[in-house]
């Protein structure tokens, strides 16, 4: 078991591998490790931004 | 109306309604907390601050990804759409998360986690479109286009 509500199985086991099922509650949310590790950075980062004032327009060159 | 004192390290102590407060019952993505707002200078305001409500030290700016990427687009995973209840992103109000900087040229969206408020309650989904980069420079789509006027 991980935590209360979510259960790791082992669905099959062939040689030297092995398959898991994870069963959750659809509430839920379930990441491959990959894109979750790069999201956190990203949420991270975002949250770090050194800047206390936001620009409140594009650049008129851009706009 | 019932207002919630948020307490925040960048801005100090500010009143906000209770019906300001977004209920995120999975929190960020590595993030966690439950509570949070939008704050911003005025309606129009091109970044608003995500500002956590239990925690004063976080906040992360937002931006609505279509100011600055036209083609950009949100599918959703089935799994998605039954945790959040609805079927489109059309259904809610989408916004991308940003690196700011001190220059604008220098801040970066995500476009790969995007996050979806509505109802008083809001989620970050894993955008399944592809082309969704987790870090493109923000002004990227609009140098495209500026180019293309030209």
């Amino acid at each position: 078991m991980l935590g209360d509500d979510v259960v790791v199985e082992v669905i099959e086991v062939s040689g030297s591998s092995v398959r898991i099922g994870i069963a959750a509650p659809r509430s839920v949310p379930v990441y491959r490790e990959e894109i979750w590790r790069a999201v956190k950075e990203e949420n991270a980062a975002a949250a770090a931004s050194p800047v206390t004032d936001l620009p409140q327009n594009v650049p008129a060159s851009k706009a | 109306m019932d207002a919630v004192t948020l307490r925040s390290t960048r801005f100090g102590e500010l009143e906000i309604p209770a019906d300001a407060v977004l209920e995120f019952p999975n929190g960020l993505i590595g993030l966690g907390g439950s509570r949070y707002t939008l704050l911003a200078r005025s309606d129009e305001a091109m970044f608003v601050w995500l500002h956590s409500v239990d925690d004063p030290a976080i906040a992360i700016p937002l931006t609505n990804p279509w100011k600055f990427f036209e083609d950009f687009a949100v599918e959703l995973s089935d799994a998605d759409v039954e945790r959040i209840g609805i079927d489109d992103a059309a259904q809610a109000q989408v916004y991308v998360t940003v690196r700011a900087a001190e220059a604008m040229e220098d801040f970066t969206a995500n476009l790969r986690a995007p996050i979806l408020l509505m109802s008083g309650r809001g989620y970050q989904v894993i955008n399944q479109a592809p082309d969704s980069p987790v870090r493109v420079p923000l002004l990227a789509g609009v140098a495209e286009n500026a180019g293309q006027a030209a």
